[in-house]
């Protein structure tokens, strides 16, 4: 596999190209993504919205290597995610992706500080420990390091794992639910964090929710209905954002 | 609730496997041998029964010299006697019987039968007499000086046809006969691999023992007399003082039943004991796999508590799961144990060592005993777990995820202690002069107080082990570091087979490098020849006097001296009397004369070990009775005391004091100091050529001698090990399912792992490493339980003269690599599963 160096600001971080997912054959198929073509610029923050069922975590997992698509292309920087091997995609996860879930992020044996730096552990190297530190100073978890996770509030563990997606600065991240599980309190700060990412450190980042007032911190925001792309939307506010929501019959 | 748990049974198919597993071996070694035993007692049962159908008295002679291990000696009678039987009347035949060595030279000139501790080699009677042993089943009966009848088995074994000339080698020399017939022993090819010379009753007295006696007379009656009045009426006709006795053919029946019984049992004993300990390991490894069923399904019983059920229904459903398993394990073990009989059967016959066949005995009483000991095995090993689960409280059943408790109790932590530290105690208290036995409670408490301490060391030793491990594999090894550590309950669970399979290993090693060192001292410090020449028959046959004078005849020999064994009572109890020849044993040997010289033993004379002399409270120059053999008793005079006694043992006599008697004498050994001036090579050469000429014996270097004395040790070890792979077997197996229950258990984790870039190598790594630290822990405990162990055996034993311990530095560092291949090979199906985990499922909430 080869990398290309990254691409000049402004340019496409990552997209999908005419993909479709189909589960099941026959006449339980069920069309997860229908044709779908989908660009992701570098330093853009953006969401993916859309009722239960209309395929925004499976696009998102189609993207980051997760699951196959039935057809079309998945493009991250650079690299045809399709054509990879499964040695190849773990690599790309671990060198170009990273990953905020909704819960469950943490090793529960490894400390903060480990959990943060676990794909550049991987990797068998250090990173960059400035950056690192930076990342760490950002999300406020300095004395939080030694912790493990059972020790760590869900706002502290959902930190750690915004901290971990920053460490190998990836060329991007993707974030699924990643305030489902938290108050309201630690879902702002979370969001806060990812948006400065994006507007200072120049991170992309690509965060499913299907809460308004998460996705009116993107700076751009794609609805899905039955798989398929149905609208688009750029500096949202959560009162548009519900509006727009509401036309979905939710 | 019976249902609900037999439903739960059912639904989780993978678990009763893996459940079953762990009892299934256990209980199939159980039954394997008691099927074995069972099976090989009744063929021999039968193989006597049909070879005495015919025999309806037997008469022998009544005294008897019992030397231990089931080997007794008797008198041999006058032949005459088959006449003086022969005239009573109600009898039809009687004939003289006679069993003594006999060697079989093959057609290629090498004698037949094993040179080491195999089968004997036996020379007997055939005749056409009714009630013979031994069958033709083809040719013909010998019949005068020169013709020889073999046994089946040595008849193939020699490559021979029926009108071959073959040399045979007995007591009295080696002789040409004719190959006139092949015979059977009842309906078997060969009584154990032991090969048989057969000849006319004139022939083997002559030939075998002296003209004019045998070992007994078989009788036949003509059918109008019961057994009984058969032979009082012939216990009527003999000399009143002649020592004689007649058995009938019920009891000579019985009695051979009996010996190859009690030879059996003890084989039988040997095999259970390692049955046994299997068992105990697979009790631990059932345990386990029920204490982590107990706690995945934690939720499922808290649910069940919340619902309504009673502590004692989750108890009591849990328990009748483990009866399912215990009862399903010990069926699918008896069907197991049926191969596995076979399979030792098919080993011994391997070692060749060929059995009388008969179906294999599955008797009601194996079906029974091993389901009733898989049930109860299974029920016992699950009780604490299921108690546990019956405690889960109802709330348990919000929690997000369940975990076993890892807390270690400080009751854990005083009863353990207290455990191992009564066991050194009761060591320290031996060692300090107490009786011997408390040694045996020491081992068993020790090993109960590590058990009970296992879950509190084994999180240290386990980061402590995995130190190295994650300097070198990076993450990985971190995690496999801290997955180790993470449920030591479960780790230390896991461990404790490997613990107890190593610890009895360790222990069995220790002791046979000790008995080897012990060995090399005592040879080296005793013999000071060149050459052995050795046969190693148990006191039945040997090498012939005569060879030990020929080799000092040699002109490169300087002296060379035989030492044989006599049966004998004294004082009251049968013993094995050392049998020298004084004129030229002290060159060669030194067995530590306190008194008298070794040279100027005489014919009437005995040298008496010094501890044996201080039991019988005898000086130089005391008078002991000894009765040989043959029955008469000879007054000999103590000429000598000796220390070193562990080749001479308790008395040596002359080779003198048995001329004249019909005593059959052998040597085990003849031991030569070749002449300085003379090349090895030449030597050897000569001594090889006369030993060729008897057919006989081994020659070997000293070096080669006590190697070989050395290496007998080994063979029996290897038998050991042989047996004790099944424990750890178990205790691999006892490693995969727990690794396989840990996987499915940490599936999220993997999930993650695998999604933010664990590679499936990095995953396999993980898990591989987990395995080996777990492996190596309970190795490491094992090992130092082990060496403890092998010193206090060694110690219990230093009055049989077992004076040195050594660690077995070399075999503890091939124990630590095995064990370390142990965890490699259990962590490759779990790693592979763990590789399987699907990383959505685990990412996805739901």
């Amino acid at each position: 596999m080869t990398f290309q160096p990254p691409a000049p600001a402004n340019t496409v971080a990552a997209l999908v190209d005419h993909a479709s997912k189909i589960y099941g054959t026959g006449d339980s198929e069920v069309h997860a993504l229908l044709d779908v073509s989908v660009q992701f610029a570098e330093g853009e923050f953006t969401a993916i919205m859309g009722p239960s069922g209309s395929g925004k975590s499976t696009l998102m997992h189609c993207l980051a290597g997760l699951e196959d698509l039935t057809s079309g292309t998945a493009i991250i920087g650079g690299v045809v995610v399709n054509d990879l091997n499964d040695r190849d995609l773990t690599r790309l996860r671990r060198d170009k992706i990273g990953f905020v879930f909704q819960s469950f992020n943490l090793v529960p044996t490894l400390t903060a500080e480990e959990n943060i730096k676990l794909p550049l552990m991987l990797g068998g190297n250090d990173g960059d420990e400035a950056w690192i530190a930076e990342v760490i100073r950002i999300v406020h978890l300095e004395d939080r390091l030694k912790h493990r996770p059972s020790e760590l509030s869900g706002g502290q563990q959902q930190r750690v794992a915004v901290a971990r997606a920053l460490a190998s600065q990836p060329d991007i991240i993707f974030a699924d639910e990643p305030t489902g599980n938290l108050d309201s309190r630690s879902g702002t700060e979370i969001l806060t964090f990812m948006r400065h990412a994006v507007k200072d450190l120049g991170q992309t980042i690509v965060m499913v929710t299907h809460d308004p007032v998460a996705a009116s911190y993107a700076d751009r925001i794609i609805f899905l209905a039955d798989g398929q792309v149905v609208d688009e939307m750029r500096e949202p506010t959560p009162e548009r954002v519900l509006d727009r929501m509401k036309q979905f019959g939710n | 609730m019976f249902r609900f748990a037999l439903r739960s049974v059912l639904a989780r198919k993978t678990r009763l496997a893996l459940t079953s597993i762990a009892v299934v071996l256990g209980t199939a070694f159980l039954a394997g041998t008691s099927i074995f035993s069972a099976t090989l007692s009744q063929s021999f049962d039968n193989l006597f029964a049909d070879v005495f159908k015919n025999v309806n008295a037997y008469v022998r002679s009544s005294d008897v010299i019992e030397v231990g291990f089931g080997i007794e000696e008797r008198p041999r009678i006058s032949s005459s006697l088959v006449d003086t039987v022969k005239e009573v009347p109600g009898v039809l035949d009687a004939a003289g019987d006679i069993q003594a060595f006999a060697r079989v030279v093959g057609s290629d000139g090498k004698p037949l039968g094993s040179d080491g501790q195999g089968p004997p080699t036996f020379g007997s009677v055939i005749t056409d007499y009714k009630g013979s042993l031994w069958s033709i089943s083809s040719g013909r009966l010998p019949n005068g000086a020169t013709e020889v009848a073999l046994d089946e088995y040595t008849f193939d074994l020699g490559n021979f046809t029926v009108g071959d000339s073959t040399r045979v080698i007995a007591q009295s020399g080696s002789r040409e006969f004719t190959i006139v017939g092949v015979a059977s022993y009842g309906d078997v090819r060969t009584s154990g691999g032991a090969t048989f010379a057969l000849f006319d009753v004139e022939t083997a007295s002559e030939f075998l023992a002296e003209p004019g006696v045998v070992d007994q007379v078989l009788v036949t009656g003509d059918g109008s007399l019961s057994d009984e009045e058969l032979a009082s009426r012939i216990d009527d006709v003999l000399p009143k003082d002649s020592r004689l006795e007649t058995l009938t053919g019920a009891e000579i029946t019985e009695e051979a039943q009996n010996q190859i019984g009690d030879a059996l049992s003890f084989i039988s004993i040997f095999l259970s004991i390692f049955s046994y300990i299997a068992l105990g390991v697979g009790c631990f490894v059932i345990y386990n796999v029920f204490s982590i069923s107990a706690a995945q399904r934690q939720k499922e019983n808290a649910l069940l508590r919340a619902i309504g059920a009673s502590k004692r229904q989750v108890t009591g459903a849990m328990l009748i799961e483990a009866a399912v398993i215990g009862i399903f394990g010990s069926v699918i073990g008896l069907v197991s144990g049926i191969g596995l009989s076979r399979g030792l059967s098919a080993l011994l016959s391997s070692f060749g060592i060929d059995l009388p066949s008969t179906g294999l005995v599955v008797s009601t009483s194996t079906i029974i005993s091993t389901i009733i000991v898989g049930l109860l095995v299974t029920m016992l090993s699950s009780f604490l777990p299921a108690r546990r689960a019956g405690r889960v409280p109802p709330l348990a059943a919000m929690r997000e995820t369940a975990v076993e408790t890892t807390a270690v109790s400080v009751g854990r932590l005083v009863s353990g202690l207290l455990f191992t530290i009564a066991g050194v105690g009761a060591t320290i208290a031996v060692i300090a002069g107490a009786d011997a036995v408390l040694l045996g409670l020491a081992i068993v408490l020790v090993f109960i107080g590590t058990l009970i301490l296992g879950p509190i060391i084994s999180r240290p030793l386990a980061l402590f082990i995995g130190i190295p491990i994650e300097k070198i594999r990076g993450v990985p090894g971190r995690m496999a570091r801290d997955n180790a550590a993470r449920n030591p309950k479960r780790t230390a669970r896991t461990s404790a087979p490997v613990m107890i399979g190593v610890a009895l290993v360790t222990a069995v090693t220790a002791l046979a490098v000790s008995i080897q060192s012990q060995i090399r001292d005592v040879v080296g410090e005793q013999f000071y020849g060149d050459y052995a020449i050795s046969v190693n028959s148990f006191g039945f046959g040997g090498l012939s006097p005569d060879l030990a004078d020929e080799i000092n005849e040699l002109p490169e020999v300087e002296t060379a001296t035989g030492i044989g064994t006599a049966a004998a009572v004294v004082d009251g109890g049968g013993t094995l009397l050392t049998v020298i020849t004084p004129q030229t044993i002290s060159e060669i040997f030194d067995f530590g004369f306190i008194e008298g010289n070794v040279s100027s033993l005489t014919a009437d004379g005995i040298f008496v070990s010094e501890s044996r002399a201080k039991r019988l409270d005898v000086q130089v120059g005391s008078p002991i009775d000894v009765t040989l053999a043959d029955s008469s008793v000879r007054t000999l005079t103590v000429q000598g005391i000796y220390t070193k006694d562990e080749i001479a043992e308790r008395y040596i006599v002359s080779r003198d004091l048995f001329e004249g008697t019909t005593v059959a004498r052998f040597d085990f050994g003849v031991y030569i100091l070749t002449r300085d001036d003379i090349p090895d090579e030449q030597a050897r050469a000569a001594l090889q050529t006369t030993v060729d000429e008897y057919g006989v014996g081994k020659l070997q270097s000293i070096d080669e001698f006590i190697d070989e004395q050395a290496a007998q040790i080994n063979q029996l070890l290897g038998l050991i090990y042989g047996l004790l792979a099944l424990s750890i077997i178990i205790a691999i197996v006892g490693i995969i399912i727990t690794l396989l229950l840990s996987v499915y258990e940490r599936q999220r984790e993997i999930g993650l792992l695998r999604a933010v870039g664990m590679t499936r190598s990095q995953v396999r790594s993980t898990v591989r490493w987990e395995s080996v630290i777990t492996s190596l822990q309970g190795a490491v405990l094992g090992a130092i339980l082990g060496v403890g162990l092998g010193w206090i055996i060694v110690f219990a034993l230093r009055d049989q003269g077992l004076r040195s311990f050594e660690i077995p530095l070399m075999s503890l560092f091939w124990i630590l690599v095995m064990s370390f291949i142990v965890g490699v090979i259990a962590a490759v199906y779990p790693a592979y599963r763990a590789t399987k985990v699907n990383i959505l499922r685990s990412i996805t909430t739901n």
